[in-house]
């Protein structure tokens, strides 16, 4: 009888198969830069739209893994890389790794397969056949995976963060408690009745230094950079989508006036920013300019000592309550893009509920929407609406639309910590009925399909959290992350829908009722998608950066 | 007047515990720890004492691992002056016990001579509601136990105690060790700027040698379990089988 041989090669370790494959995921994507590159330059980025998104998606899940793969690494150095989190490192690559092997989607209904790259079979072959790559994907995510991790996350730990820094530990337990507590139970019936979130709760969001969070402590911050902003907006939104999107109108407006703002203007406004005292709102979209912000058409004409504005408005949020808006107005008439465009710093009465927008010179209409309130969104009419002269940011004119590019890491970074807030309210509403709904005769959580779901909800979310701070950790770093924050928010978003949606699915006809959370959080998911670079928008933007 | 605030780091209260394979205590590895909850409340109750001008410092000590610095950190960010980290290998559910705790914080008390000792009346781990009482017997200081509320009075604290026929009312004279109920106050969360400056507030380190404490244990953990599990119950057709079965099987009636 021949005696069995034993194979005695040391096995990969998981962290060397993920290193393993992401190499592979680099030679994948060069190929795909390659081909989709030469079909760019021969026709043209727009008739290669399909071609050139999907070299931008290719690209989300190439990053989505290598910092998966980073984060093990941290976890690893620590001494925290255990059994939840190698389930999850493991699932992330099975699925990701096939997706890039066999076809990603953009959207539901919208696949990219390795053909519509043109990619040769020969390079897909190399990326499917080598052996890290091969491996993770027969044996990441099996059925035994599933049921695995699904224990593991049961009893709602989700996996380590990796943070490993003490005070963002606490801000996130500090912030946990408080939307758990403050936020949380109340989120509901405000989406319900469509209720402006109460003052109170917004004074408590200042007093928890949420508004001045990013601010530079010389004009009365707290200088904490964009990881701890990611941390809270990411717990915020969790409790609910409108609580962690009030401090997306301060970054905005903060940073506008940080980088663009004279220093009267930082002065005057940032500490009263960072306080909560004024509330800002973001005034650039228009009826007919949405993503093609340059050609905007609302009109600034000096007079006097006032800028008069006039032009109309849209989708303007937190509009009525709003004490500053910063408008980007046409300055120059006979320059027709953006160099003709610049941005005020237009103070306004705080309205109510009777006298939404008592100042001379301005109108709006609430927009009545699927989800995302809480601020309510807006039309505004301008009709001669004055500005004092001094307040045109930075004092210069057609800066405006340089100053808001400035703003667009900051904003896509804090909205891709907001879609995960949003996933993760999601997989924990999911998995709270799970558990407590009992169908033939157990928890619904029982079954593979059920816990499964809610198993691949976690990695996904793990996914999209490590990718957004990535991208923060690059803006604190000062590098240059337009690129990394696109991703993080693109990922972000595709998971906060696709966790809502399997999260609604979970509660079966439940789920379509109103009366239940996931009936809303489905609804707020729905905006991430749209909202800080709409997903095509975001993908050409991407593209273009990649083929550049 | 100075306020001593003990604090334990325990399994934070969100988790379900597991016992371990080996039955020889709750698994606490990889798991979430934060602030024993009613040492958060003794720690609200010594800050709003000093936002009223009764107290002059809040110190906060604990007692266990390096990692337990972290929660002298949160009691810092609710807004302690200063903390005390008494430094100890030694499991703080299992090994360290309630009078090797309560005889290295008498130690603390006679170096930082504070008028007023605020604790938990009992940590969530061990739940053992002892180390306050054995703190006042071992300084002879009064104690005032299970407080609801806690009103300053001329010499001393008025204390009301939730007790089993009702509240309760104790006049006590200070020095004084007062341990809390849930029911006191409601901590607050600590905001960005105090988590920032809490970074700056001083950690003394010490360890039960330098205090000249011996903190070995004087009880034997024999064996953690699991609670049983819930057995099902049956279902009685009418109210004599009901009876019945509570005189016969049950033996209540």
């Amino acid at each position: 009888m021949a005696t069995q041989l034993r194979d005695i090669r040391p096995t990969p370790s998981l962290l060397e198969r993920a290193a393993g494959a992401v190499a592979a995921c680099d030679t994948f994507f060069a190929a795909a830069k390659a081909s989709v590159g030469a079909a760019v330059t021969a026709r043209g980025v727009d008739a290669e739209q399909y071609a050139a998104h999907g070299l931008a998606w290719v690209k989300v899940y190439v990053e989505s893994l290598r910092e998966m793969h980073g984060w093990a690494e941290r976890l690893e150095a620590q001494g925290a890389f255990h059994e939840r989190e190698q389930l999850i490192l493991g699932a992330a690559f099975a699925e990701y790794l096939a997706r890039l092997a066999g076809g990603l989607p953009m959207s539901q209904g919208e696949v990219i397969r390795p053909q519509d790259l043109y990619l040769d079979d020969a390079a897909v072959h190399a990326f499917t056949s080598d052996p890290h790559v091969a491996d993770l994907m027969l044996t990441g995510w099996t059925a035994e995976a599933k049921t695995r991790l699904g224990q593991l996350i049961e009893d709602g730990d989700f996996g380590n963060w990796g943070l490993d820094d003490e005070s963002l530990d606490m801000i996130r337990d500090q912030f946990r408690r408080f939307s758990d507590e403050v936020v949380k139970p109340h989120a509901h019936k405000w989406h319900e009745q469509d209720q402006l979130i109460p003052l109170e709760v917004i004074e408590q969001v200042a007093e928890m230094g949420v508004f001045g969070l990013t601010v530079d402590e010389a004009y009365g911050g707290l200088g904490m950079g964009k990881v701890a902003m990611c941390v809270v907006t990411e717990e915020l939104s969790r409790g609910y989508i409108g609580v962690g999107s009030l401090g997306t109108r301060n970054e905005i407006a903060g940073e506008l006036i940080q980088l663009g703002g004279t220093e009267e203007q930082k002065q005057y406004y940032l500490p009263k920013l960072a306080s909560g005292e004024i509330l800002p709102t973001a005034v650039f979209t228009e009826p007919n300019t949405g993503s093609d912000l340059a050609s905007l058409q609302t009109r600034a004409v000096p007079d006097g000592d006032v800028w008069k504005i006039t032009g109309a408005k849209t989708w303007i949020t937190h509009a009525a309550r709003a004490d500053l808006m910063t408008v980007l107005v046409r300055t120059n008439p006979n320059e027709k893009g953006y160099k003709g465009l610049s941005m005020m710093l237009a103070e306004k009465t705080r309205g109510t509920d009777e006298n939404p927008f008592p100042d001379a010179g301005i109108d709006g209409g609430e927009i009545e929407v699927l989800g995302y309130r809480g601020m309510k969104e807006y039309t505004l009419s301008f009709d001669g609406f004055e500005v004092a002269k001094d307040n045109l940011l930075g004092g210069v004119e057609g800066q405006g639309f340089k100053q808001l590019m400035a703003t667009f890491e900051g904003a896509r970074i804090q909205t891709a910590a907001r879609a995960v807030g949003v996933a993760q309210a999601a997989l924990e509403v999911g998995l709270q009925y799970a558990k407590d709904r009992k169908q033939f005769g157990q928890p619904l959580f029982a079954f593979p399909r059920v816990h499964g779901k809610l198993a691949w909800m976690a990695v996904e979310i793990m996914i999209a959290r490590q990718l957004t701070l990535y991208s923060a950790r690059e803006k604190d770093a000062g590098r240059r992350c337009d690129l990394e924050a696109g991703l993080a928010k693109l990922i972000g978003a595709q998971v906060a829908w696709s966790a809502a949606d399997n999260a609604l699915q979970i509660h079966g006809g439940n789920g379509y009722a109103l009366e239940y959370e996931i009936s809303r959080i489905l609804c707020d998911a729905r905006i991430l998608n749209i909202f800080e670079g709409a997903a095509e928008i975001q993908a050409q933007v991407i593209a273009r950066r990649l083929l550049g | 007047m100075k306020i001593l605030v003990p604090v334990k780091r325990v399994v934070d209260y969100n988790v379900t515990v597991r016992v371990k394979a080996d039955g020889s205590g709750v698994e606490t590895a990889n798991v979430k720890m934060s602030m024993n909850p009613f040492d958060e409340i003794a720690n609200e109750e010594a800050i709003r004492l000093k936002e009223k001008g009764a107290a002059s410092e809040v110190v906060a000590v604990t007692i266990g691992e390096a990692k337990a610095q972290e929660t002298l950190r949160t009691a810092m960010a609710m807004g302690a002056d200063r903390a005390l980290h008494v430094e100890t290998q030694a499991r703080t559910d299992t090994e360290l016990q309630p009078l090797a705790v309560a005889k290295l914080l008498q130690a603390l008390v006679e170096r930082e001579q504070p008028d007023l000792v605020i604790m938990g009346k009992q940590a969530i781990d061990d739940d053992s509601n002892q180390t306050g009482q054995m703190l006042a017997a071992l300084l002879g200081w009064p104690q005032a136990t299970f407080a609801s509320k806690i009103e300053l009075v001329e010499g001393g604290l008025e204390v009301t105690r939730e007790v089993d026929a009702g509240l309760e009312k104790l006049w006590v004279k200070l020095p004084a060790i007062v341990t809390v109920d849930l029911r006191l106050n409601e901590p607050r969360y600590a905001s960005l700027p105090n988590i920032m400056k809490a970074k700056k507030k001083p950690i003394d380190k010490l360890t039960p040698e330098e205090l000249g404490v011996d903190t070995a244990p004087r009880l034997t953990y024999v064996k953690v379990e699991e609670p049983p599990k819930r057995q099902a119950g049956v279902k009685v057709a009418d109210v004599p089988a009901l009876l019945d079965k509570l005189k016969s099987e049950a033996g209540v009636i």
